[in-house]
């Protein structure tokens, strides 16, 4: 593949070669950053350039005081965060793989994590951006200041859209501070419906967690592992992340103590310090746990999601529910390897999540299992509106063709 | 009749038999077409320019709009939504006459689930209705722009709407999960849900802030906010302007995130004295009116924190509101500042521009000049804590040069907002009002995609035409030349 990679050093000979590329030959174009989500798609990538965005990747400009950056897009992940630790800022985003993963691929495919609970994703964040589009004009929306309504907000449609639209060059993001210390609290409850009761007690909690993770043991037992901490992983786990000055973070584990601890818990622990950390970084790195043969994220309402975790409990799925946002996101363990074990277990589950308008699509796979798998769940009301957006801005088809919406079969 | 249906004869038929299917859909009470019924409706909060419906129509159901915007297609006629008509910008403003569909009678709750915190409403419901629905539940709907009390959802959703506590919680986009919309050519469709990453382009962040050129909204599904555990409220007084914008970039500076960050200078703080007895100092320069929450166990730390940082930023003092009602009127007096104008002169006009929060200093300084130059007197209330400026240009419209110089130092003022890195508009959008300025924030090619994106949902531009983009497609684009800036209503 590296014979037709192209590598541009500046936006402007990106645009550029789009812009010849739109007019010569037309071959397809697969933008990748840290080619972590290869993966991700519908289809396999097409053949056709890799765009790499690898170079693109200089900090335009931080004013630490105003909390924003612009960076090109293709800043790697703890590059950015490194540079705003400096000024004691961060963008509050749990992205894994962050050695590898540029801001820009995050972006394209709205990665999240557990603290999207308390902070928000992508679209809460971006509040400029610089694309360039099929025919390789360079342009931007959005501006450098927090508020502003000027023109289409392009940035949202940008964010989540798999490069399918336009390749993003250059971010402008809104920032918070970085909080002084975190922590979690890691109960094991007898049962989904017990931790049920829990979640409906936190909606009215005295506290304002920044996550709410609920894991099956399966998963959790990975994550411990991964995190190398001695946690108990023997029945369902409720783990509860908070963040702010230690005093805040004393008071709320306290006070969660004391109103979760009823019927049906059986052990309660505090992590703290670095081993909040790698308790962080492992429900982060969840969803690329790249040993297992698929990996799948389900939304539905959050009320749903205890019964949605028995369910794949007993079908042998190992789940992490970001409980708070109605997420779920499965790893299909090697017992469940063939694709009709595989299809059935999506399909029960994907009709769980149908139930109160979610859906099921799946991340990551073997590549051979994409045409058999239904990788991208339901069709949803509105894809066939987005396939006269994507048609509209790239008529040619030439931005990962395939890999997303125009992929995907519609009402 | 206007523009769009003259009343010469074969046009003149056309029209008879539009009203008279436009009746056969919502009934006759519901549609408005007297010349004098229809003057209320030829302008908003913005009203330079003027230009009344041919037609205003009033549903009580999407099937309703779905059938009006129909029927529109069919006779070929513009069509432009309405909720309350506060808009600042001339959102609302009929160009090219045609039918306006009123929303104000789309106003139901229809769903409000705790559990999975979200809220399902019509677009013509009051915001503050809302909020006050949900009150004792521990949950709010966060953005709460300064019109709270008259502006509708359907409203913000077009406008992506502000407000003091957007500095913390965001603005509308940010806790709008999904929309039911009428589109331009009759369909309806649904954009999100009550889930969260439905999969697909998000579709609904496009459509709000899209100022009603990609559709109607006929359904809202909102994200209900936590209420703060705890929150202080404090009155920063400053001898100058320039200490209590040192005190802002300060308090930012420390990481600290208040919930709202206003500031109020000397001419604004003597007409609310004069208007609501608060107990303002009329001799300082400035006061910063700042809210901060979180949990209890903090609020008070980070008060004696925030008090420091004015001091040494030269605070002559730092207040606490006391009591909830103390807290109310600091803010009622915030929100109805607009209200007190009247007290200093008999028209005025607003602006919304963005800068930087470190380049406040220089914006107000160059907005002080600005008025010398032109010898204006210039007041200033804002959302300190965002960079969102609201400069206040006070004159008297009867005073038709005085009136330039007013449009000419609102220009020059905007255009120092680009020149300093930000942007002509934080909360009001672009509508008509800033139209011309769209070309000085984007090139050609940002325009031009944005121009493709309005042509795939809108490819006829009947819905809401001459709004935002400068090349509008459609239907007698005719911009009254601007004589006179508007009094404008709320903020």
């Amino acid at each position: 593949m590296s014979a037709l990679d192209f590598t541009p050093a500046t936006q402007l000979e990106l645009s550029r070669f789009v812009a010849e590329n739109a007019q010569d030959g037309r071959r397809t174009l697969c933008p990748v950053g840290g080619r972590t989500a290869l993966q991700y798609g519908y289809s396999a990538p097409a053949p056709g350039t890799y765009v790499s965005l690898g170079q693109l990747n200089k900090l335009v400009d931080y004013p630490a005081r105003d909390m924003t950056i612009t960076v090109e897009a293709g800043i790697r992940i703890d590059a950015l965060q490194q540079a705003l630790a400096v000024e004691r800022q961060r963008l509050p985003i749990d992205i894994p793989q962050r050695e590898r993963a540029t801001l820009g691929g995050a972006l394209a495919t709205n990665t999240s994590g557990p603290r999207r609970f308390g902070h928000g994703t992508f679209r809460d964040y971006v509040i400029g951006i610089s694309a360039v589009d099929a025919e390789g004009r360079l342009f931007k929306a959005g501006g450098r200041v927090v508020k502003n309504v000027a023109g289409y907000d392009i940035c949202k449609l940008l964010v989540g859209s798999r490069g399918t639209l336009a390749i993003v060059t250059q971010v402008t993001l809104k920032l918070r501070p970085l909080p002084e210390t975190s922590a979690q609290l890691w109960m094991t409850i007898d049962s989904f419906p017990a931790i049920e009761q829990r979640l409906e007690r936190l909606l009215t909690s005295q506290a304002r967690p920044a996550a709410i993770e609920v894991l099956n043991p399966a998963a959790a037992a990975l994550i411990v592992r991964s995190a190398r901490c001695e946690l108990p992983v023997d029945a369902p786990v409720l783990c509860i992340g908070v963040e702010g000055s230690a005093r805040e973070v004393d008071w709320q584990l306290e006070t969660l103590t004391q109103e979760l601890s009823t019927t049906g818990l059986q052990e309660c622990r505090r992590v703290r310090e670095h081993e909040a950390d790698r308790i962080w970084e492992a429900l982060t790195e969840f969803q690329t746990c790249a040993d297992d043969p698929l990996t799948f994220e389900a939304n539905l309402r959050p009320s749903q999601c205890m019964e949605f975790a028995r369910r794949a409990t007993q079908l042998g799925v190992a789940v992490q529910v970001h409980a708070g946002n109605g997420l779920v996101v499965g790893q299909l363990l090697e017992e469940a390897a063939t694709i009709d074990k595989t299809t059935a277990v999506l399909n029960e589950l994907r009709g769980l999540a149908r139930v109160h308008g979610g859906n099921l699509v799946v991340l990551h796979c073997d590549a051979q299992w994409k045409s058999h798998l239904p990788m991208c769940g339901d069709p949803e009301p509105s894809w066939g509106l987005m396939k006269q957006l994507k048609q509209k801005l790239d008529p040619h088809g030439l931005l990962n063709p395939g890999r997303f919406v125009d992929g995907a079969m519609s009402l | 009749m206007t523009t769009a249906l003259a009343e010469s004869s074969p046009v003149h038929v056309r029209a008879q038999q539009l009203l008279a299917r436009l009746r056969s859909i919502v009934g006759d009470e519901s549609v408005l077409a007297e010349q004098a019924e229809l003057l209320v409706y030829e302008c908003d909060g913005y009203t330079v320019e003027k230009k009344c419906p041919d037609v205003v129509v009033f549903p009580t159901s999407t099937e309703q709009v779905q059938a009006i915007v129909q029927i529109c297609n069919e006779f070929d006629v513009p069509f432009v939504p309405r909720g309350a008509g506060t808009s600042l910008a001339g959102g609302c403003l009929p160009i090219g006459g045609g039918v306006m569909i009123a929303l104000t009678r789309m106003k139901r709750i229809l769903e409000v689930n705790l559990r999975d915190r979200y809220a399902i409403v019509e677009p013509g419901l009051v915001n503050v209705h809302l909020t006050q629905h949900l009150k004792g539940s521990g949950y709010h709907y966060a953005p709460d722009p300064s019109s709270q009390g008259a502006c509708t959802i359907g409203g913000n959703f077009a406008t992506n709407s502000g407000g003091p506590h957007t500095l913390k919680y965001g603005v509308t986009v940010n806790h709008v999960l999904g929309a039911e919309v009428v589109l331009p050519d009759g369909s309806v469709i649904q954009l999100g849900g009550t889930v969260e990453d439905v999969p697909g382009f998000d579709l609904t962040g496009l459509f709000v802030g899209s100022e009603g050129t990609l559709g109607i909204c006929t359904k809202v599904i909102v994200r209900l906010t936590r209420d703060p555990a705890a929150f202080r409220t404090m009155l920063g007084v400053f001898e100058t302007v320039s200490d209590a914008t040192r005190a802002i970039s300060e308090i930012i500076g420390a990481g600290i995130v208040p919930a709202a960050l206003e500031m109020m200078d000397q001419g604004i703080v003597s007409a609310l004295e004069q208007a609501f007895q608060f107990g303002f100092p009329l001799d300082a320069g400035a006061v910063l009116l700042i809210e901060f929450d979180g949990l209890e166990v903090a609020v008070d730390e980070e008060a004696q924190r925030i008090t420091a940082l004015c001091s040494q930023s030269g605070a002559r003092e730092v207040r606490q509101a006391n009591t909830p009602k103390e807290r109310q009127l600091l803010w009622k007096c915030r929100k109805q500042a607009f209200g007190a104008i009247g007290r200093l002169s008999p028209s005025y006009c607003t602006q919304d521009g963005v800068v930087p929060r470190t380049k406040l200093p220089e914006i107000l300084e160059f907005i002080t000049d600005c008025g010398q130059r032109h010898g204006l007197r210039i007041v200033n209330v804002f959302h300190a804590g965002d960079g969102n400026i609201h400069p206040i240009l006070l004159f008297d419209e009867r005073d038709a040069e005085q009136v330039q110089r007013v449009l000419l130092a609102s220009d020059e003022i905007l255009a120092k907002c680009i020149e300093l890195g930000g942007s002509v508009t934080g909360e009001h959008g672009i509508g008509v009002e800033k139209i011309s300025f769209m070309d000085k924030l984007f090139s050609p090619e940002d325009l031009a995609v944005m121009k493709s994106i309005r042509d795939c949902f809108n490819p006829t531009g009947h819905c809401s035409p001459g709004k935002m983009l400068p090349t509008s497609a459609g239907c007698g684009n005719e911009h009254l030349p601007k004589t006179k800036p508007g009094r404008r209503a709320a903020l």
